[in-house]
């Protein structure tokens, strides 16, 4: 055994064997030893419990800071936190996937040394060492990367790794974007929050053009009211504060939800009442969709939905789930879809960031 | 005849603390990154020394990291398995821990509420980091009065009624956290509802740590000064009045420390279940039912079981992490029913 | 001094300033009322009752069912409260005494409540040491000799090692009684023992704690309604009838025909046997 076990254990036996010794020369003072015996039993207790800690927190002083880091500089995060962050920055994980593609986009990705398991885009991002799920992510595993700066977001990632990676004394930078332009000053900033400014003004500018185009099309198409299917038992849309309501009015449509929750559960009757002109999925199966939309056809409720007694729906992909830039292709692609017309007789604009359209 | 005796309490003590210190040491040893024991005893020498600057950083990682979730995995454990103890006695059922009790999610709802509130309320940062575990305590002391009082017929305490108002408290309280839980601001709702499965890596900041450590000590002191009367306690409650017991004050007492254990429990770790069931049981078939021994030897049994669990649920899945209170429940369940079983043979 | 020991000296001490010829327990004035709701009235009550015990001696009370024998027995433990009177014990009220106290005084036999866990005979006996020394502590030598003695008293030293649930009613009830003389009591109470024992074991026990109470010098109160039992064995008798104290005083005095006729509403003969005790015969065919 390590020399540290070896002598806890024989600390242990020893105080045993003294309590043994003083049990059989006291046997007629049973009464007033034994009051003093349990006081220090609770004594050799309250001991057991603060030794290790006093052991860990001695350690805790010991700072675990990566070697020759001299220069640091404070940035406020979107939540408020004042976040102390290395010059320069060498070592990025990030803890969302939103987060991974965003770094991506901007070129910045060999300063990513890790992210999570759900990471799947680019298909580089794959291969990236990973330190497990958004929510349940290793801190051993994030730790032994020694990241200058670690990413999160607040929809998805949890307080309490925030607050375990402070007391770690590793920098953790969180974004909580809500619109589309939200999203885009979010990489602007996250580049220069990562040390270079340049490649996040050439990704806004690229994106910017994008929205603007869009817009252009779509000022004289009547928005289409529009409900936004997370799921269907029980019916899941999106509130009004999300980034994905912001991005429906992006691609020309109105999200029929006015719910100040992120992830409503909203009333078939309501939505019946309510009428959406289309509905629109996220998915990356058609295929799938158009099958569910068929069975959806038949069921109580649901066919009383014009949209789905007319078969009125839109699928896109499910990038628009990610607050990253790849969301943009997205709602072109649904904008594509929503108002035909607008983009009838034009050549595609631009370069597309994103995968193939699926239509 | 052999009557408990100090010297075999206490031998008694020892070997289980030393196979505690055996698992928390395996504990230490897997995980996610690799260590090497002997590495890690070198280190944790020089830190006793003093000699703090001389460890390597990885070492630092484990001690700053997976040391003080194994703490807290001891402390959770230790106070679930006394606080199961202490109901299971007083009650007389055997059926009787703090989840099924409804004092788990008694707990459980104080917290929320204490989190829900806590933005709203001007704090200073001492009362704010024991705001949630104080929130705890008071649900789970609130729940445990209510089982109480729907446990009593004709004014004394009815076992199997007593049970049924837990399992009704329970899921009362149950579905008021699912309330709680759908309508708070969505951002904290997917964290709630995994910290509610029950996990080890909320790790408390030092001055709350402190109070833990502290009021573990203290409620489980507490309840050990009445292991005799609880011992008397299973004859019956009319039989231990008769023979010196002074029921209304040691079921005050163990109620109160008891909730106060589960309260911290949950407050830190969110809810955990079947260690406060099946670790009484299984000490009990081991040392018998002189709480004298069995009352230290569940806060051991619970420690040792909680620190294995935690270590699974750190592997198992690697580099993702499972909610202890899931691997508990997987593990507990057979084992239960195989108790059961055993019994009904 | 061990701490029992001395414990057990200081009561004695304060005891035994009574002298011995006054009446150790007395029963004065009792009376009892219970209403399941305050607003209703009582369903039970138990009229003013009052009786004198002396060391040594064994006095039963004996009525039919419901008749308050049980309540008056609790009542004379100190476990309930009468609604008027008072229990003196050597002087001390007994509802007034703390627990501990009143364990080391008063030892109370009854059916046994199921026993949770199982436990040794020897386990369950050392209860009865509970009220000595301090609340958490560790049995002595001086605990487990006096349990050991406790069990030889009763004649149920083999049993010491045996688990409680798997020895017969007869052999429980023993070592229930052994737990309580281990308790050292002055007052021993016993609620309805013989329930459960056939005729050969019923003898045995009330032989026993006559010979328990002349010895040790216990003072025996013993709830039943076993009739020629009581008549052998009993010093005094307390006759009960629905709440209400018919008689009280020796077996010869309370079994007259038409007294005990009225109460068991059966028609029976009363004859002196041999022992010159009251022998209680029952006419078949005359029950009403």
């Amino acid at each position: 055994m390590p020399h540290g076990t070896r002598g806890a254990f024989f600390i242990f036996v020893g105080f045993a064997k003294k309590h043994k010794n003083i049990c059989r020369e006291s046997c007629s003072a049973l009464k007033i030893f034994t009051s003093s015996l349990f006081l220090r039993a609770v004594v050799a207790a309250a001991l057991l419990c603060v030794a290790p800690g006093m052991a860990h927190s001695r350690a805790e002083q010991t700072p675990s800071a990566p070697p020759a880091k001299d220069s640091f500089r404070t940035v406020q995060d979107e939540t408020g936190r004042s976040v102390r962050i290395p010059v320069p920055v060498r070592r990025v994980v990030s803890l969302a996937p939103s987060m991974t593609e965003s770094i991506y986009a901007l070129g910045m990705d060999d300063l990513l040394v890790g992210d999570t398991d759900y990471c799947d885009y680019p298909a580089d991002a794959v291969k990236k060492h990973k330190v497990g799920g958004a929510i349940n992510p290793s801190l051993e595993e994030i730790a032994s990367l020694k990241p200058d700066v670690v990413l999160v977001t607040k929809g998805l990632n949890r307080l309490e790794t925030v607050q375990a990676l402070d007391r770690l004394g590793i920098a953790a930078y969180a974004t909580d974007p809500h619109t589309v332009d939200e999203i885009r000053s979010s990489v602007h900033r996250l580049a220069d929050v990562l040390g270079n400014p340049a490649a996040g003004e050439a990704l806004d500018s690229e994106l910017l053009q994008k929205e603007t185009s869009l817009h252009e099309r779509l000022q004289n198409s009547t928005p289409k009211r529009a409900l936004f299917i997370v799921w269907t038992d029980p019916l899941i849309s999106v509130g009004k504060r999300t980034f994905i309501a912001d991005a429906l009015m992006l691609a020309g449509a109105v999200s029929i939800v006015e719910s100040s929750q992120d992830w409503p559960q909203m009333s078939l009757e309501e939505m019946v009442r309510l009428q959406p002109e289309v509905l629109v999925f996220a998915s990356g199966h058609s295929e799938a969709v158009t099958r569910d939309m068929e069975a959806l056809a038949k069921r109580p409720g649901w066919n009383d939905l014009d949209a789905v007694k007319y078969r009125r729906f839109a699928v896109i992909s499910d990038a628009v789930n990610r607050p990253a830039p790849r969301l943009l292709s997205a709602v072109e692609d649904l904008a594509r879809q929503l108002h035909p017309d607008a983009f009838a007789g034009r050549t595609g604009t631009g370069k597309a960031a994103g995968p193939a359209e699926k239509n | 005849m052999r009557p408990l005796t100090l010297s075999r309490l206490l031998l008694q003590c020892v070997i289980l603390g030393a196979i505690l210190f055996c698992v928390m040491v395996l504990a230490l040893k897997f995980g996610a990154v690799h260590v090497s024991l002997y590495g890690l005893g070198r280190d944790l020498l020089r830190v006793f020394l003093g000699k703090s600057t001389e460890i390597s950083s990885e070492y630092s990682l484990i001690l700053n990291i997976r040391l003080p979730r194994i703490l807290l995995g001891v402390l959770v454990g230790a106070s679930l398995s006394v606080a199961g103890t202490s109901f299971q006695a007083l009650l007389r059922n055997p059926l009787a821990d703090p989840y099924v009790l409804g004092v788990s999610n008694g707990a459980a709802v104080g917290a929320i509420l204490a989190l829900l509130l806590e933005p709203h309320l001007a704090l200073t940062p001492e009362i704010a980091s024991v705001f949630t575990p104080l929130g705890g305590f008071l649900g789970a002391a609130i729940a445990i009065t209510a089982v109480y009082f729907l446990g009593r017929r004709e004014g004394r305490i009815d076992s199997s009624t007593l049970l049924l108002g837990g399992v009704i408290t329970a899921s009362l309280l149950s579905a008021i956290i699912i309330l709680l839980l759908t309508t708070m601001p969505s951002s904290n709702v997917r964290g709630m509802a995994y910290w509610l499965m029950g996990e080890l890596s909320a790790v408390p900041s030092r001055p709350l740590g402190w109070v833990l450590r502290l009021g573990f000590l203290a409620a489980a002191a507490v309840i050990y000064t009445t292991a005799s009367d609880l011992n008397l306690l299973l004859s019956g409650e009319k039989e231990a009045m008769h023979l010196g017991v002074d029921v209304r004050r040691v079921r005050l007492i163990v109620y109160i420390a008891a909730s106060a254990l589960t309260g911290l429990a949950v407050a830190m770790s969110g809810s955990i279940g079947y260690v406060g069931l099946l670790v009484p049981h299984v000490m009990r078939m081991i040392f018998g039912s002189d709480h004298r021994i069995l009352i230290p030897a569940s806060a051991f049994g619970g420690a040792i079981v909680l620190v294995m669990a935690d270590t699974l649920a750190r592997t198992v899945a690697a580099p993702a992490e499972l909610p202890v209170g899931a691997i508990t429940a997987i593990a507990g369940a057979p084992l239960f029913i195989y108790l059961l079983r055993r019994k009904l043979a | 001094m061990t701490a029992t020991a001395r414990s057990t000296s200081s009561r004695n001490t304060m005891d035994a300033t009574r002298a011995a010829t006054e009446p150790r327990l007395s029963v004065e004035q009792v009376s009892y009322a219970y209403s399941p709701n305050p607003q209703q009235a009582p369903i039970f009550t138990l009229e003013a009752t009052s009786f004198h015990a002396k060391a040594g001696e064994v006095t039963a009370i004996l009525g039919p069912n419901a008749s308050g024998k049980s309540t008056l027995l609790q009542i004379i433990s100190g476990a309930l409260h009468p609604l008027s009177g008072r229990v003196l014990l050597n002087g001390f009220v007994t509802h007034d005494l703390e627990p501990r106290a009143r364990g080391q005084r008063i030892a109370m036999v009854q059916q046994e409540s199921q026993l949770l866990f199982p436990s040794k005979a020897w386990e369950f006996v050392m209860q009865g040491r509970h009220p000595y020394g301090r609340s958490l502590r560790f049995e002595t030598d001086d605990d487990v000799l006096i349990a050991k003695n406790a069990l030889a008293q009763v004649g149920a030293e083999h049993l010491s090692d045996r688990w409680m649930d798997q020895i017969s009613g007869g052999e429980k009830q023993r070592v229930i009684l052994a737990r309580a003389l281990a308790q050292q009591p002055l007052l021993l109470l016993l609620d309805e023992p013989t329930l459960h024992l056939d005729i050969g074991a019923q003898v045995d026990l009330l032989e026993t704690l006559r010979r328990l109470a002349v010895e040790n010098r216990y003072t025996v109160v013993i709830v039943t309604h076993e009739l020629n039992l009581v008549g052998e064995y009993a010093d005094q008798v307390v006759l009960l009838q629905r709440g209400k104290c018919l008689r009280v005083g020796a077996p010869a005095s309370v079994y007259q025909r038409d007294l005990l006729e009225q109460v068991f509403q059966t028609q029976l003969t009363v004859e002196l046997g041999s022992t010159g005790r009251p022998r209680v015969s029952i006419l078949p065919g005359s029950g009403s």
